[in-house]
């Protein structure tokens, strides 16, 4: 029997070593190894073999099982490796297609600033406060002293809705509202949209602004100038530089106009500059501490000083996305709106 | 307010700064704002006085000449003219080629019609010497050829424009900017106040009277006879016209340039126009009409204050003088007026009769009250120099607060020195305050508590304490002021539990929830026009009073107009061939009123403002990188959008309602009733969704479908989930949960919405979700029917769910749905 096995186990070797597929090797494997294989045919036929021999042509018929057993996984392993090589070279997407586009929209510049700005200044302590659009008189304008007949109001024309009814020109009308409806210490940011006489190719008759108003006792104009580079700083960039000029609104005192230094062309002015057109400055903001008369229509008392501050949204948004027509805020075009 | 560098040199030492721009930069920094610094000569560079030697037909035109013109000295220069008023010998301005002319204009050799310019003679328009000009500019004869024109006209001078704030009316002359120079320089005033002795002749022949109480508190009048009225010698009209004043004649004038050097507006009258012998301050009567200056008519409300003589009205007072006393070329007797008035009246009346004069603009601002008298003197000086004549007499009146031999006692503003460091975060020495204070011509009384500062009678605006820190503060320079945090003495408010930062956080939570739903926000204006709400079947009940235009007259009560608007812009914007995807929504506010406008106390208004949220949906549903491969968007997009954005706001108790012939007429005039729904919040209605309706649609004449919700954002709002209140966990099924799916056959009308209700309904507690997978109408099913597949979801909590429990509940769902709708299932 063991010439016999000795071709067995020798021919399989050959063929599985030579065999092209996995389904030849698994036929091979069957012919072999199954239930009904050479190999196994002849193992079953060690019964009518005498008990002295039967260990030794069984050890002999084990060593060719296992031989061709590991013949086989190794053509296995091989041919595995060929097919998946095989697969990776036939199968192939243009990777250079880009990806479908999803829907994505946006939030509006003015509503992005808005936030950021609330943001930066909840930081130091700011909370949020509203107000009405359609609005008195007296919180337009007598609340923040401005009396009628004087001429700070030529400052804003005004559209008014009715007897003592405007449409708010700023939202420094939130601020006696605000103090009226509180004690202090108040700290508050009041964003919103507010309206004014002027169309043309610089001014809306609809804008937005955000006004700061921080009451307490002993604040001091310089607590306002921290705020604002903080600000500043956040904003435009940490090398950003405030600048104030003394200037007159009637309800700060001291009053002052703010500057950032130009954020794009940083301290070396050109008057190439897109941004500042060459003065280094950019006007951001106006500003003041609370004028006394304002306390004194709260019921506050005298104990208490205070800054506040105002400025346009979209201003700041213009010069922070660079955009260079202020209708594009108001056209809905979505050109636009997609590149917020 | 323009300044001339020039004539503040004459009034203050200006050796301490190098050029005008440095100048203009420290004015700016103590607060008055240069917004412009003009050498007059600017533009001028290349233009020079020439001579028209010979002015010959143009060969080819009969309209233009062909003049030679010579600068003294090589060839004449040919150049083509389209003016008329020039003559051979005129001596003109030529600019040269090069010149770049101050309206702009670049002078190049050029051809007209077939023959070369080489250059061009000027008119004084293009000079921009005036507005409007006819014809060039001819020169005196005396002019010298070949000189610079600036050098030749004495243009040497530099004009600033100041961009005054309304509390600086001390700077609306020029010898209150030249104080605030001296100030800013530490240098002298050199001007020399006039001596006032005109003041004490005798009573002039026509007395003057204050009839107007505190609203008028003085009145001075100089006559002065036998005046010849003409032009204004060359270096006034030059000064004027510098300052952007026409001259008219050399009394005129000289009102004019006194108010320009004191800040006093002034008014000079014929006074043989004047009846009575009598000029008077009194508040004028309704309804009587004055002829003003301008010639026209100004009919009184009554409350302003007039001048009248004896007899009429000659004058609004501090707005504009009479027509019937002014001065013309046969007046030989003059009677000048210097006065006080109210500020808040004369603006009332500028406002009112819409004459915003430089008279009005300082008056209203206030007026140095010591000034007036000074005023006058000057005044009565520059005409007795200029038109001749003689001082007769004098006439005033004053109230004992402005009568000069009463000392009244003066404005005191009292403040402790360690104020300022307090106040302004810094330190200033006390003798630098104190220098502060004598630069501005303050007077300070040191004590050894509070300082007592007297504040010069000119600076009407210092009054309060904090009215001196910002003149420490910018005289100190702004620059100075320290960078501090402020410190903050209490925990901010709790925002999760402020109204008004939860709203503020809602709404921006809603609007992020948009934006990912694949939306832009925009912005439209509040207001719109009547034209357009009709176009939509809408109205508005608060109206613009005084609107820009009829374009902005209404505000709006709803957003969708704005909205389609814009959407409608969009379309128009094909990038290619491929439509836009339109997708648009804005929250903002809408206005009703329920009643005519009016304030209800000092906090409210009538005007309702609820804050809507409007949204647009047109054009392909979807972009691919390769090919539009989905259609266009439909209900299900729009309903995406509102559903996934109510979930994710977890608004509770919104439902979808059909509509019917129950929906308002407001809701169903927007849309299209078979492919819209209502949206129903609490009791009541809280918005819609759908199609536009196509009557509008199709007079809009809109050509894709475009789909539109409005939601009513303070319902909306009320309902939502708190911004700050976090979502809670819940856990999924441990046990595995069964699935059966149905298809059934029901009559058209049946709603998803009802089958998928009946299913959970009758299917408690075991069927935990029904979901429409499936609709079909067509050929497989009965013409009338459609065929829906539901798939129901049921499961127990807490144990495995028997086969046998989930059919007995399926039975039931079926029977249900057979019974209640009349629904079949299919095979």
């Amino acid at each position: 029997m063991i010439p016999k096995l000795e071709s067995i186990g020798k021919e399989t070797l050959k063929e599985a070593g030579s065999a092209r597929t996995l389904e030849q090797l698994e036929e091979i494997r069957i012919r072999v190894l199954g239930k009904k294989g050479s190999l196994s045919e002849v193992l079953k036929a060690l019964g009518s073999v005498s008990a002295e021999e039967r260990p030794k042509i069984g050890a002999v018929a084990n060593q060719w099982k296992q031989q061709i057993e590991a013949a086989l996984q190794e053509r296995k392993t091989q041919l595995e490796g060929e097919v998946l090589s095989q697969q990776l070279k036939s199968e192939k997407i243009d990777t250079t297609v880009p990806g479908r586009v999803p829907h994505r929209g946006s939030l509006h510049p003015i509503t992005s600033v808005t936030q950021r700005i609330v943001e930066v200044l909840g930081r130091i302590g700011f909370d949020v406060m509203t107000g009405p659009i359609a609005e008195t008189e007296f919180l337009n304008f007598e609340a923040v002293n401005i009396p009628k007949d004087h001429p700070a109001r030529d400052m804003q024309d005004t559209f008014f809705l009715g007897p003592e009814v405007v449409l708010r020109t700023h939202t420094s009308s939130v601020q006696m509202r605000a103090m009226r409806g509180k004690k202090w210490p108040l700290r508050i940011l009041c964003p919103g949209s507010v309206y004014r006489c002027d169309y043309d190719a610089t001014h809306l008759p609809m804008f937005h602004q955000i006004e700061g108003l921080w009451v307490d006792k002993d604040v001091r104009m310089s607590d306002l100038k921290g705020t604002l580079d903080f600000f500043a700083k956040e904003i435009f960039g940490k090398e950003s530089q405030v600048r104030m000029r003394p200037s007159y609104f009637p309800f700060v005192e001291p009053g002052a106009e703010v500057d950032v230094s130009c954020f794009k062309c940083k301290g070396t002015p050109k008057d190439s500059c897109t941004v500042c057109r060459g003065s280094g400055w950019l006007e951001i903001l106006g500003c003041g501490m609370v004028h006394p008369k304002l306390f004194e229509l709260a019921g506050y008392g005298t104990d208490v000083t205070g800054f506040a501050f105002g400025m346009g949204i979209e201003r700041i948004a213009m010069l922070l996305h660079q955009i260079p027509d202020l209708r594009l805020m108001v056209q809905g075009d979505q050109r636009f709106l997609s590149q917020f | 307010m323009k300044i001339s560098w020039k004539w503040l040199g004459e009034m203050v030492d200006l050796s301490g700064v190098e050029t005008p721009q440095k100048l203009a930069d420290l004015l700016t920094h103590r607060g008055l704002e240069v917004e412009e610094v003009r050498p007059l000569a600017q533009g001028l560079e290349k233009v020079i006085t020439a001579q028209i030697v010979v002015r010959n037909k143009h060969p080819d035109s009969d309209r233009l000449s062909l003049c030679k013109v010579t600068i003294g000295k090589g060839d004449p220069l040919e150049i083509v003219c389209g003016a008329q008023n020039m003559k051979s010998g005129d001596k003109v301005a030529l600019a040269m080629v090069g010149a770049q002319l101050p309206n702009g204009m670049a002078i190049a050799q050029s051809k007209i019609r077939g023959v070369v310019s080489n250059g061009m003679l000027c008119s004084e328009e293009e000079l921009k010497f005036k507005e409007k000009s006819d014809g060039i500019l001819i020169l005196p004869e005396s002019t010298p050829l070949g000189r610079p024109l600036a050098e030749a006209l004495g243009l040497d001078d530099v004009i600033f424009t100041l961009k005054l704030t309304a509390n600086r009316a001390d700077c609306l002359s020029h010898l209150g900017v030249a104080r605030e120079v001296a100030a800013a320089l530490h240098s002298k005033l050199k001007y020399k106040m006039p001596e006032l002795k005109l003041l004490e002749l005798p009573a002039a022949p026509i007395a003057v009277k204050l009839e107007a109480g505190e609203s008028s508190p003085q009145f001075y009048g100089i006559a002065i006879d036998g005046v010849k009225i003409g032009p204004s010698p060359s270096w006034m009209v030059r000064r004027l016209e510098g300052l952007g004043q026409r001259s008219i004649n050399n009394v005129v004038d000289a009102t004019n340039l006194v108010m320009l050097e004191l800040g006093q507006p002034m008014h000079a009258y014929d006074a043989d126009k004047i009846e009575g012998k009598l000029l008077k301050v009194r508040p004028a009567q309704k309804g009587e009409k004055i002829p003003l200056l301008d010639g026209q008519t100004a009919e009184m409300q009554g409350f302003e204050l007039v001048i009248s003589d004896g007899k009429k009205g000659v004058g609004l007072a501090g707005v504009m003088g009479g027509g019937n006393s002014e001065v013309s070329d046969a007046t030989k007797k003059l009677f000048l007026e210097a006065a006080e008035f109210a500020p808040g009246l004369v603006r009332r009346a500028s406002t009112k009769h819409q004459r915003k004069t430089e008279a009005a603009h300082r008056f209203e601002r206030g007026v140095d009250p010591t000034m007036v008298r000074v005023a006058i003197v000057r005044l009565a000086q520059v005409i007795l120099k200029t038109a001749g004549g003689k001082a007769t007499g004098c006439s005033s009146a004053a109230l004992a607060s402005r009568d000069p031999s009463k000392k009244s006692a003066p404005r005191l503003i009292l403040v402790e020195p360690d104020y300022f460091a307090r106040f302004l975060g810094f330190t200033v020495p006390e003798k630098e305050l104190e220098k502060v204070f004598v630069s501005l011509e303050c007077g300070v009384q040191k004590g050894s508590g509070a300082w007592k500062i007297s504040p010069p009678p000119y600076r009407l605006d210092l009054n309060i304490k904090e009215d001196l820190a910002e003149e420490v503060a910018r005289t100190v320079g702004y620059d100075k002021i320290p960078s501090t945090i402020p410190v903050l003495t209490s925990a901010p408010t709790i925002g999760s539990s402020d109204p008004f930062r939860q709203r503020y956080d809602l709404n921006l939570k809603a609007k992020r929830l948009l934006a990912e739903e694949g939306l832009y926000e925009t912005v439209n204006y509040g207001f719109t026009s009547m034209a357009r709400l009709k176009e939509f079947g809408l109205s508005s009940s608060v109206k613009v009073v005084n609107p820009l235009s009829e374009e902005f007259e209404y505000m709006v009560p709803s957003l969708l107009p704005g909205l389609i608007s814009q959407a409608q812009e969009n379309a128009r914007h094909h990038f290619g061939s491929e439509p836009l995807s339109i997708r648009l929504f804005e929250m903002g506010p809408t206005f009703t009123s329920a009643q005519a406008v009016v304030a209800q106390g000092e906090m409210q208004t009538t005007v309702e403002e609820k804050w809507k949220l409007g949204l647009v949906l047109s054009g392909p549903g979807f972009k691919s990188a390769l090919k539009n491969d989905l259609k266009d968007v439909d209900f299900s997009d729009l309903r995406s959008v509102v559903d996934g954005f109510l979930t994710r706001l977890g608004a509770k108790g919104v439902r979808y309602m059909p509509l019917s012939d129950r929906t308002a007429e407001s809701v169903r005039g927007w849309v299209h009733p078979g492919k819209s729904v209502e949206i129903l919040a609490g009791q009541g209605s809280a918005g819609f969704l759908g199609l536009l309706h196509p009557a509008r649609a199709r007079a809009l004449k809109l050509r894709a479908p475009l789909w539109i919700a409005e939601l009513d954002w303070e319902a909306i709002a009320a309902l939502s989930r708190p911004p700050h209140e976090p979502t809670h966990f819940k856990p999924w099924p441990e046990f595995p949960p069964m699935e059966r799916d149905f298809a059934l056959v029901v009559k058209e009308e049946v709603t998803a919405d009802r089958i998928v209700q009946i299913a959970l309904k009758t299917g408690r507690p075991l069927a935990k979700v029904a979901r429409i997978f499936d609709v079909y109408k067509g050929s497989q099913v009965q013409q009338g029917m459609t065929s829906i597949a539901v798939r129901v979801i049921f499961y127990a909590e807490g144990r495995s769910l028997q086969e046998s429990e989930t059919e007995a509940v399926s039975a039931q769902i079926v029977q249900a749905w057979q019974k209640e709708l009349g629904a079949e299932l299919r095979g």
